[in-house]
């Protein structure tokens, strides 16, 4: 079998070598360890050695070439064999078999002049082949416009209260956001430009205390995350007038296509992946359901940027999937994995927490069924979803046991009504029903 | 200069070793030349880091272990591998050093030598502590380090004799004096006359031998050893021989010196003479040389192979011997290490 | 129990340790006849004899080299280098081998021995003689690095490197040996190495140091407690092992970091710790971490040494900064 020898760094930093002879022409037999060649590298005259005893089958240059560290310098193998398998053996360049190759009569002037002048190369060691070829240094860099300050204690506590530290005026020295400015936003008393919505969230269950017992109630204040969410609920169920609709999606193809995706992928399809991605076409189709009620106006967007709720220790928060509508099933299941596990870990950026144009809540993760969510501030509707349950179904006239999804949609009866809703609600559900139709997106 | 075998094989006065220990000590410098040749040719083969030869000092190096107890110890440098081996250290951890694995500077738990030192000199007091602690245990053990005619301008040259010497402690200081430190020839690393010379001023015996002899290095290091074990303090050994390779795969020696010198010190081969003293009394033929030829390469080869074929280090390891227990800062270091590599 | 000086403690913690392993020695310039410059080892060489307390020529790298074959061939050695400038010479030794033979061995061969080092500033000394490089050992993988404030821990952390299996570089602020008196046990007793300690709990700002700095920064705080703040003052006391879960654990609660070192600044050890804290407590705190140091100069001879220290006054300034952030 043939083998090939390439040229080695042999430890001194080099990239290449010129042949200074051919020891042993090509058809020539060399032992173990047997000198084969001469090379020259920049420091000095090397017999190389073969690693292999056998007949010299190919040369890699000619005398008088530069070969880099790399290429293959020898081909060793047996009597009879060619080099490549198969080739004749009148390659261009070598000798025929036996017979020392000659010298090439105009030798070719590879050899870059400067490589002699090289740096030399260390005593041990290997450098770098090739080097980096760094940014010219006199090219000034453009000056970035100023960021927020405010104190990595500060943006924590925004990031949690989802406070936009880019609308708060900072009140500290030299214009820095302070705690207080944050809490002050937080709490409405200064205005936001940009308001961050925050979904519903379940309500502990309240405690009741035998009467007669009359025990001191414990007295817990609100943390920062819960006054923000309180404000915020206040204000759109203030302000917002609620319908929500309620219907069952039969979601026998929806369950299978995702154990499908997951067995085929080898990993978790999250549900919110498959919810987000057969609502958005009928977001397309319903524009109202992806708008802000802005006054007198509604602002219909043109981007789809849907949020996920996500529990986490510190509450409730919504994580926002930027163009949903561009993405795949797979990418939307990368997206909400990714936006789940940073928001369990607090490394949400406040643009990843802000401006849905519409939010979906699963609540099935946590075991529900039906329930009225509540419009996020700044949106028009909100859909929750909750866990698959089987469930008796009249199917072809016969009852069948199917698993279904409960699907509970709130909005904004200003904007939209009772029969637009349903409109939304049963295109959604013929979504889900038949998943080869919002795929096809 | 002490010489009992000439050049041509002439014995000089009564030899130190009979024929059976002669013929012994004369295969082992021919598995040390194997092995050094073998080096070269891995190294231009790309498959050691860079290596340093020591063709020519065979004899001052399997002279010098011969004359030394097993248990002794041996704090040797990179150009030492056959008076590393010869103590115990085996080929594979000598190429698996050379590799480029910290593993080959790991011997086996009875083996007394140190991996070999990289810098040059400071080794030299870590024998004097090894020697010194034996003294204060009691044992008969020595301590032998090996340095070359470069390392005696390192200030721990003086560092350790002066030590080894104010403490008396049980140590022989070999000098392998080739001639070259890297480009530059003895005459210019020290105005002594000799390096043996400098024992006068640590109150030390210094002894000047032919590295190339191997009856005079082994008889120069055993005279030098007992007076260490029988506590009579250190000795200055300088064998005079000759680096007829490069400093290492990396160097040009046609830069700094006459290729005539070589040769001429070719001449003064440490295995020919004693080859031609065993022929001469009928204990060498060319059958048994090729026989320990071929022993030798199979040796060599088996040892390259099982050097190659060591894995590296997993990911993470080279993180795991810098303590006995790892603080918790390596350890999480060495999760942040295989995590990046996974 | 006695009330002992550092210097007192030192002596203690290496009587005891020669006492109870006879693999322990004493070596080094001057510690044996005289009991050292600083009579740490005063008396030791009278006890124990010359073979196990030796007086050496004056050779720092033979020093720590010979030791270095003595800890590998099972002796205990404990080297003593007369100042932290006197170390110098003897870097190739500590970094190019003490630190490293384990690995390049793969646990085959080690150096458990400790090298004590008399270092700081503040009393007045010549030129070499004050210098504080405890980061530089700190920064050689492979040695720990210890640095006590306080007799008790001098002696339990001495005596916890003599044990230690492997080598430790023993920082013995100069300027406390006499200066600092406490309560120290008879016998053999072990701090451990790796564990900061806490001090005194404050909830308003971390106050950070070790070795001499610290009687300056607990002066920093008392001062700091008449105005109503309370620091949690920690000695580091270990470098390598560095405790990082005590230090972040304080920041976390306090929100604000002063660290103080004598040092000079410029990737001083304080450095390590203020990278750790922005790691670690980022989002804790409530202020940038402030560093109180030496300057990068040269150590100043006995006249100017009044301006290179970090004083009480720095340290409460650089509190009240982090406090008014």
């Amino acid at each position: 079998m043939a083998h090939e020898f390439r040229l080695p760094d042999i430890g001194e930093g080099l990239t290449e070598a010129e042949i200074v002879r051919w020891v042993v022409p090509i058809g020539g037999y060399v032992g173990m360890d047997e000198t084969v060649v001469e090379v020259e590298t920049d420091k000095a005259v090397v017999e190389i050695p073969s690693p292999y005893a056998g007949i010299v089958l190919h040369h890699g240059a000619a005398e008088g070439e530069v070969i880099e560290v790399g290429d293959v310098l020898v081909v060793i193998g047996e009597e009879g064999e060619t080099w490549p398998p198969g080739a004749e053996a009148s390659e261009p360049g070598d000798a025929q078999a036996g017979i020392p190759p000659e010298p090439a009569s105009e030798p070719e002037p590879s050899v870059p002049p400067e490589a002699a002048e090289e740096e030399p190369a260390p005593i041990v060691g290997t450098l770098p082949q090739e080097a980096e070829v760094l940014p010219s240094r006199a090219e000034a860099t453009e000056r970035p416009p100023a960021r927020v300050k405010a104190l990595p204690v500060v943006r924590k506590l925004a990031r949690e209260l989802g406070v936009d530290l880019a609308t708060v005026t900072g009140t500290g020295p030299e214009g820095r956001i302070t705690r207080e400015d944050v809490l002050a936003v937080a709490d409405g008393a200064q205005p936001q430009a940009v308001p961050t919505p925050v979904p519903p969230v379940p309500q502990p269950a309240q405690r009741t205390v035998p009467a007669g017992a009359r025990p001191e109630p414990e007295r817990r204040p609100l943390t920062k995350l819960r006054r923000t969410i309180a404000a915020n609920m206040s204000e759109s169920w203030a302000t917002v007038p609620h319908v929500t609709t309620f219907d069952e999606v039969d979601a026998t193809r929806l369950l299978a296509m995702r154990a499908a995706l997951a067995r085929r992928h080898e990993r978790k399809i999250p549900m919110e992946a498959l919810v987000v991605k057969a609502v958005t076409p009928v977001l397309a189709a319903f524009p109202e359901f992806n708008a802000t009620l802005e006054g007198d106006e509604l602002v219909v967007h043109r981007r789809y940027d849907i949020g996920v709720a996500v529990d986490t220790p510190d509450g409730l928060l919504v994580a926002v999937i930027r163009n949903a509508d561009r993405r795949s099933v797979l990418g939307l299941a990368d997206e909400v994995t990714r936006l789940g596990s940073a928001a369990k870990e607090r490394k949400l950026g406040v643009d990843e927490l802000s401006g849905q144009t519409f939010t979906v809540s699963n609540i099935g993760a946590v075991g529900g069924g039906f329930g009225t969510p509540i419009v996020p501030p700044g949106t028009t509707a909100i859909l929750s979803v909750g866990r698959a349950v089987d469930k008796p179904v009249a199917r072809d006239g016969r009852v069948e046991i199917a698993p279904l999804l409960p699907l509970s949609l709130s909005y904004d009866h200003r904007v939209i009504d009772g029969a637009l809703g349903r409109r939304f609600m049963a295109m959604l559900i013929e979504n889900l029903e038949e998943p080869g139709l919002f795929l096809a997106d | 200069m002490r010489q009992r075998l000439t050049p041509s094989g002439g014995l000089q006065g009564e030899a130190p070793i009979d024929l059976q220990l002669t013929r012994r000590l004369y295969r082992a410098m021919v598995f040390a030349r194997t092995y050094d040749r073998k080096g070269m040719a891995l190294q231009k083969q790309g498959r050691l880091a860079t290596y340093a030869p020591f063709e020519g000092q065979e004899a001052a190096q399997i002279g010098a272990a011969a004359a030394l107890d097993p248990n002794d110890w041996v704090v040797a440098t990179y150009r030492d591998a056959a008076l590393m081996w010869a103590q115990g250290y085996p080929w594979e951890l000598l190429f698996a050093g050379r590799t480029g694995d910290e593993r080959g500077g790991s011997p086996p738990e009875h083996v007394p030598v140190l991996p070999p030192s990289i810098t040059v000199g400071g080794h030299m007091v870590h024998a004097v502590g090894l020697a010194w602690a034996e003294k204060l245990q009691g044992t008969s053990r020595i301590a032998l380090t090996s340095f070359g005619d470069g390392a005696t301008s390192e200030g721990d040259f003086h560092e350790a004799m002066n030590f080894a010497a104010v403490f008396e402690v049980p140590c022989v200081f070999l000098c392998q004096n080739n001639g070259w430190a890297i480009s530059l020839p003895r005459e210019r690393q020290t105005k002594s006359a000799t390096i043996a010379d400098k024992a006068v001023a640590y109150g030390m015996p210094g002894v000047q031998v032919d590295g190339n002899d191997l009856f005079a290095v082994y008889e120069v290091v055993k005279e030098a050893a007992d007076r260490a074990r029988s506590g009579g303090g250190p000795t200055l050994v300088e064998a005079v021989t000759y680096r007829r390779g490069p400093h290492t795969t990396s160097d040009d020696p046609s830069r700094y010196r006459d290729q005539a010198e070589v040769e001429e010190w070719a001449r003064r081969d440490p295995l020919e003479r004693v080859r031609i003293y065993l022929a001469e009394n009928g204990a060498w033929d060319a059958e048994w040389q090729a026989a320990i030829e071929a022993e030798a390469q199979a040796e060599i080869d088996r040892a390259i192979e099982l050097a190659e074929r060591m894995p590296p280090l997993g990911p993470g390891e080279i993180l795991d011997a810098m303590f006995e227990t790892p603080p918790p800062h390596l350890e999480a270091q060495r999760r942040e290490l295989v995590e990046g590599l996974q | 129990m006695r009330v002992l000086t550092m210097a007192k403690a030192i002596n203690d913690a290496l009587d005891v340790g020669l006492e109870k392993d006879s693999h322990v020695l004493i070596m080094g310039e001057d510690v044996g006849r005289t009991g050292g410059v600083f009579r740490i080892t005063d008396g030791l060489q009278e006890k124990y004899g010359e073979e196990r307390v030796i007086d050496t020529p004056v050779a720092e790298s033979g020093i720590v080299g010979v030791a270095f074959g003595l800890a590998v061939a099972g002796m205990r050695p404990v080297a003593e280098l007369q100042f932290m400038g006197f170390s110098y010479p003897a870097f190739d030794q500590v970094i190019n081998h003490v630190s490293r033979i384990r690995n390049r061995s793969r646990h085959r061969f080690t150096a458990p021995m400790v090298i004590r080092i008399p270092y700081g500033g503040g009393i007045g000394a010549a030129e070499h003689h004050s210098e504080s490089a405890e980061a530089i050992y700190a920064h050689t993988p492979g040695l720990k690095v210890v640095v006590p404030s306080t007799p008790y821990d001098a002696k339990g952390l001495l005596l916890a490197a003599i044990a230690d299996p492997d080598p430790v570089v023993f920082c013995e602020p100069i300027r406390l040996y006499r200066a600092v008196k406490e309560d120290v046990p008879e016998g053999w007793y072990e701090v451990p190495i790796g564990q900061a300690r806490v001090e005194r709990e404050g909830s308003d700002v971390t106050l950070l140091s070790w070795g001499a700095m610290m009687l300056e920064t607990r002066k920093a705080a008392d001062r700091l407690a008449e105005e109503g703040v309370a620091s949690e003052v920690i000695d580091v006391r270990s470098l390598v092992p560095f405790d990082a879960a005590t230090v972040v654990a304080s920041v976390e609660k306090t929100g604000r970091a002063v660290i103080v070192h004598e040092a000079p600044r410029t990737a001083g050890f304080g450095a390590e710790i203020a990278a750790t804290i922005a790691e670690h407590c980022l989002y804790s705190l409530e202020a940038p971490v402030r560093r109180v140091t030496g300057w990068d100069s040269v150590f100043p001879l006995k006249r100017s040494e009044h301006q290179y220290l970090p004083s009480v006054e720095r340290i409460v300034a650089a509190a009240h900064q982090t406090l008014e952030a």
